[in-house]
């Protein structure tokens, strides 16, 4: 993955945005911008906040408070000059469960004055076999395939997706993101959400970790994992020979924790570390399988800032 | 315009591919039309046992009794009263007419100067309707005859025998505009289920994220509404005419334009009730609550005269009343129970009321 050019003006400006329901204050003083080209992620459990902020920045919410400026346009104020300029694949995508897949799509592009063909749309999410089809009768992750193509049929320069490989199996999964990788290549900007950190990983050149309405930290994924978790581990396969305590005394090393057949030694030190493995497990004629250097994930990150699993 | 049409084009296809919805909307009242039409117009079927009670045992009641009597599809059975209304109760008789004492007496004081008219009372079942029109026009003819042989004269008018097909039709006359009415009201009303649905699913909440304007989605939705309640129209008269021979007395135009302002006005009470419905259950459930007092109220079945005065007073603020009534007397001359623009008037203020609370009420997502 290559980090798009990153032009001067932001494609997305949102500072102290603020949406309450009653007393549940769902969006509670978010502030951040999104530049041209990137992939953003608002990663955190559901009821964070993450789609009411994007529904914000879409124009299908107006915001109590604070300012969201997407494509320049002040979204509270223009909503409609905005929504013929983005693309949005929303968290649940059903849609006309009589209609053809072909027939949906055709739908859409009549509401836009411009737009890519529906042949190639149904050709570019794979849909082609399934052209035909009723949505009711499509599988989730088809139908999730048919609302991203959705969101594409006005050509836009941004587009919204909202939680979109919920409901998919691994291998649809891939595909989707190898779509938007390839959508994010032709300098088109993405905004999504997603309780998937490996899918943050993935797509996002930075990220926002959102819970109860607001942002606990935002970077790119190197930088939050640096900036919380210093150390590294370096994994193998456990050797017999080898204890713990031995282990604990080589160079870098801060603990010692066993996993399954394998072993993790944390180290401020990695080469060091790796070295003195290396070392020990020669003099006892062995050689350790399986080495890894294994860093912290974007998991342990949001364990540590809100002491939560991401996905409970 | 592009948008609008293909949007109504879709809503056209969900509801052509949505069977039981097609069912509902267009066989159901046209079901109805051939039900009524095939009980109260089949042939010979106005054969008509009707109890005779004489209580004044005079010759003008012999001679009454004659004149029924000659009335080829009536057939008189003799009895007490008490005995003929228990037996009319149990079904055996349709209709009982007693001539009360002193009626010969008053007949003869009638032919010489004025007086009050002789009365003869008439049991009919009001809730037949059909059946009880048929008697009072069967009575009608014969008294018109006798009165007129009791003034002296011949009778000036024979009347022909087409006018036993007239009566037959009388029933379903009344019944084809009351279907159309009720099968407008329940176009209107079900709008409610998928809207609501619609919205449920977030189908409106993403049309909404596009640049399709709200007043095109409405417009969508009414326009696919009012195409679907010409072809009801088309369907329920057509069928009416075509088996029942149901003749259309009015103007077309007019009827056009009440089967249109019919359909809008009860699509706004649909809007009104999706506004306050949460979920596809609550909506089906309203609609529900909403379209058979209606129904059974409004004068669809039975006509409102006959009703209990406090029933009447309900059917005089209901809509579907005044719409019914409207294409009553537009489609066949029927009695009016309200004029024509008075029944326009109701509507449209209807109309206007319910899109006020809609619009102040409804909720996109």
């Amino acid at each position: 993955m290559t980090t798009a050019s990153v032009a001067a003006e932001p494609v997305i400006r949102v500072s102290d945005l603020r949406k309450a329901y009653g007393a549940t204050r769902a969006v509670d003083g978010v502030s951040f911008e999104v530049r041209r080209g990137e992939g953003f992620g608002l990663l955190g459990p559901n009821g964070a906040g993450k789609t009411t902020t994007v529904e914000i920045l879409e124009g299908l919410r107006r915001q109590d408070s604070g300012e969201a400026t997407v494509l320049g346009i002040d979204v509270a104020r223009h909503p409609d000059a905005l929504k013929a300029r983005i693309g949005v694949a929303l968290q649940t995508a059903a849609l006309y469960p009589k209609l053809t897949v072909t027939e949906v799509i055709d739908l859409f592009r009549s509401f836009y004055g411009r737009g890519r063909a529906t042949g190639e749309l149904i050709g570019l999410l794979d849909l082609g076999e399934k052209s035909a089809t009723q949505t009711r009768q499509l599988s989730g992750g088809q139908r999730q395939r048919l609302a991203v193509a959705l969101s594409l049929v006005n050509d836009p320069e941004l587009i919204f997706l909202d939680e979109p490989t919920t409901g998919m199996d691994p291998a649809a999964r891939r595909s989707l993101w190898d779509l938007v990788l390839a959508l994010k290549a032709e300098g088109r900007t993405i905004v999504l959400t997603t309780h998937y950190m490996e899918e943050a990983e993935v797509l996002c050149d930075r990220l926002a970790i959102m819970d109860h309405g607001r942002i606990l930290e935002s970077g790119t994924v190197t930088q939050l994992i640096d900036s919380r978790f210093h150390e590294r581990a370096v994994r193998f396969e456990r050797i017999a020979e080898l204890d713990e305590k031995r282990m604990a005394a080589f160079p870098g090393v801060t603990s010692v924790r066993g996993e399954d057949r394998r072993v993790l030694l944390y180290t401020r030190d990695v080469p060091a570390t790796i070295g003195a493995v290396l070392t020990a497990a020669e003099a006892l004629g062995e050689e350790p399988q399986d080495l890894a250097v294994r860093r912290a994930t974007l998991e342990d990150v949001f364990l540590d800032l809100t002491g939560r699993a991401l996905r409970d | 315009m592009h948008a609008l049409i293909q949007l109504t084009v879709a809503n056209v296809r969900s509801f052509v591919r949505d069977r039981p919805t097609v069912f509902w909307t267009l066989a159901f009242p046209l079901i109805f039309v051939v039900l009524f039409g095939s009980i109260f117009s089949g042939g010979g079927a106005g054969e008509r046992t009707i109890g005779w009670v004489d209580g004044d045992a005079s010759s003008q009641s012999a001679q009454l009794r004659g004149a029924f009597a000659r009335e080829s599809n009536v057939e008189l059975v003799d009895a007490t009263e008490v005995d003929a209304l228990a037996r009319m109760r149990a079904g055996d008789l349709d209709a009982v007419i007693v001539v009360p004492a002193g009626y010969g007496a008053q007949v003869a004081a009638t032919a010489g100067p004025r007086t009050a008219p002789a009365s003869l009372v008439v049991y009919t079942d009001a809730s037949q309707s059909a059946a009880s029109g048929a008697t009072f026009q069967i009575v009608g003819s014969v008294l018109g005859r006798v009165n007129l042989e009791i003034a002296g004269r011949g009778p000036a008018v024979v009347p022909e025998p087409r006018t036993i097909q007239t009566r037959d039709l009388n029933f379903i006359s009344y019944i084809v505009p009351s279907i159309l009415g009720m099968a407008l009201m329940q176009l209107g009303v079900f709008s409610a289920v998928p809207l609501v649905a619609d919205r449920e699913k977030q189908i409106l909440k993403r049309l909404n994220a596009t640049p399709l304007r709200r007043w095109q989605l409405v417009g969508s939705n009414v326009l696919m509404r009012l195409l679907i309640a010409i072809a009801q129209a088309v369907i329920i008269i057509g069928v009416g005419s075509a088996l029942f021979g149901v003749e259309l007395a009015g103007n077309f135009a007019l009827l056009g334009a009440l089967v249109v302002l019919g359909a809008l006005s009860f699509i706004a009470l649909g809007y009104v009730i999706a506004s306050f419905a949460t979920t596809e259950e609550s909506a089906n459930g309203m609609t529900s609550v909403v379209q058979f007092p209606l129904m059974f109220l409004s004068g669809t079945f039975f006509p409102i005269d006959g009703m209990p005065d406090f029933l009447q007073t309900i059917a005089r603020v209901l809509p579907l009343t005044y719409l019914s009534d409207a294409l009553r007397q537009v489609m066949v001359d029927g009695t009016p129970f309200a004029p024509l623009w008075v029944c326009f008037a109701v509507l449209a203020g209807f109309l206007v009321v319910c899109f006020g609370i809609a619009a102040r009420f409804f909720r996109w997502q």
